[in-house]
């Protein structure tokens, strides 16, 4: 997904955060937000973030809309009730993963 | 700069050209193609459409768009069985229950005579005979549905093309049912056990064969919020 794989296992967590700030978003415009965000540090690939977006969408964390832009159909992902719960406790797993891993590579700072 | 009808219509041929069948997959990597052909075009617009196109391809990685379809029919197999767990249910609640019931009554009394094995192999026979007719039928519709539409659906494709999956479970069985060991015929927890087997075997065939298809306009509508633009 991205120009390291220590970021591979948190995509599903950044899917969901980005949701979580906006109201609804399209298959691009998350890998362009994540591109902005980091400045360029983290890419998400387009052949990881689709089955990604597909796989949350069948856990009925996320729900579709279809609109017609330009002269082409966009579709929209947005957080279910179910989703914003789980984007919670995914923050928090990540947040815990980064705590141990602080306490692991600088324990002076842990 | 946009992308122009003809070019969106190239996109849609570029993702069937790379595996991409089904029109409900084919809507996102065209508008995601598209999308980054028109940000190429803000710092080059000089480049090509054809080069634009290659370009925001190889984004897709070696695998192209097979982890997305692999992920999707994935996600639209599961839906498919919650569709046909919930007909299922139904089945067990008022008013259906009295049809499952005597389904299942019928085939016990039948079994319960001395030519069990004969009746198993014709009941099979019969429900065999008829899930073959259904499915040619159910095919040749889909072929109908596509030839008007033009386009083709995952989910449509499971509702139409593979409704005797779950039946072929019991079909695999034949041998089974052919071979009906002598002592097996005077047991009741076998005859109440083959009369079950039976009756879920009727149900379940019905409901892939029949309710299901019927509905399908309804779960195409549920599934896809573009079925309808």
């Amino acid at each position: 997904m991205s120009n390291s794989k220590l970021y591979k296992g948190s995509l599903t967590t950044i899917i969901l955060k980005l949701l979580n700030e906006h109201d609804k978003m399209y298959g691009y415009e998350i890998t362009q937000k994540v591109k902005a965000l980091t400045k360029g540090e983290l890419k998400i690939t387009e052949g990881a973030l689709y089955p990604a977006l597909h796989k949350l969408e069948a856990e009925g964390l996320l729900d579709v809309e279809v609109a017609k832009v330009d002269n082409r159909l966009r579709k929209y992902y947005k957080l279910t009730e179910t989703g914003t719960k789980e984007t919670v406790n995914k923050l928090e797993e990540l947040a815990e993963y980064i705590k141990t891993m602080q306490a692991l590579v600088n324990p002076k700072l842990a | 700069m946009k992308l122009t009808e003809p070019q969106i219509q190239d996109l849609y041929a570029f993702t069937r050209q790379h595996f991409v069948e089904h029109y409900d997959l084919q809507t996102e990597p065209v508008d995601h193609l598209a999308n980054d052909i028109e940000t190429q075009w803000q710092n080059q617009p000089k480049l090509s459409f054809e080069e634009a196109k290659n370009k925001a391809f190889k984004k897709f990685g070696v695998c192209g768009f097979m982890d997305a379809i692999e992920q999707r029919a994935k996600a639209m197999n599961k839906r498919y069985r919650r569709y046909l767990w919930n007909e299922l249910k139904n089945w067990f609640a008022l008013p259906q229950i009295f049809a499952t019931l005597s389904l299942f009554l019928g085939f016990y009394l039948a079994f319960s005579t001395f030519y069990t094995p004969i009746l198993a192999l014709v009941f099979y026979g019969i429900i065999i005979i008829w899930a073959i007719y259904k499915g040619i039928q159910l095919n040749r519709q889909f072929r109908r549905r596509k030839e008007i539409s033009n386009k083709k659906w995952m989910l449509e494709e499971i509702i139409f093309r593979q409704s005797g999956v779950t039946s072929m479970v019991f079909m695999s069985q034949l041998y089974n049912v052919y071979r009906i060991p002598e002592g097996f015929i005077t047991n009741i927890y076998f005859i109440v056990g083959l009369s079950l087997a039976f009756t879920a075997f009727v149900i379940i065939s019905y409901i892939s064969f029949e309710v299901l298809p019927s509905k399908a306009e309804k779960l195409l509508n549920e599934t896809y919020p573009e079925f309808c633009l």
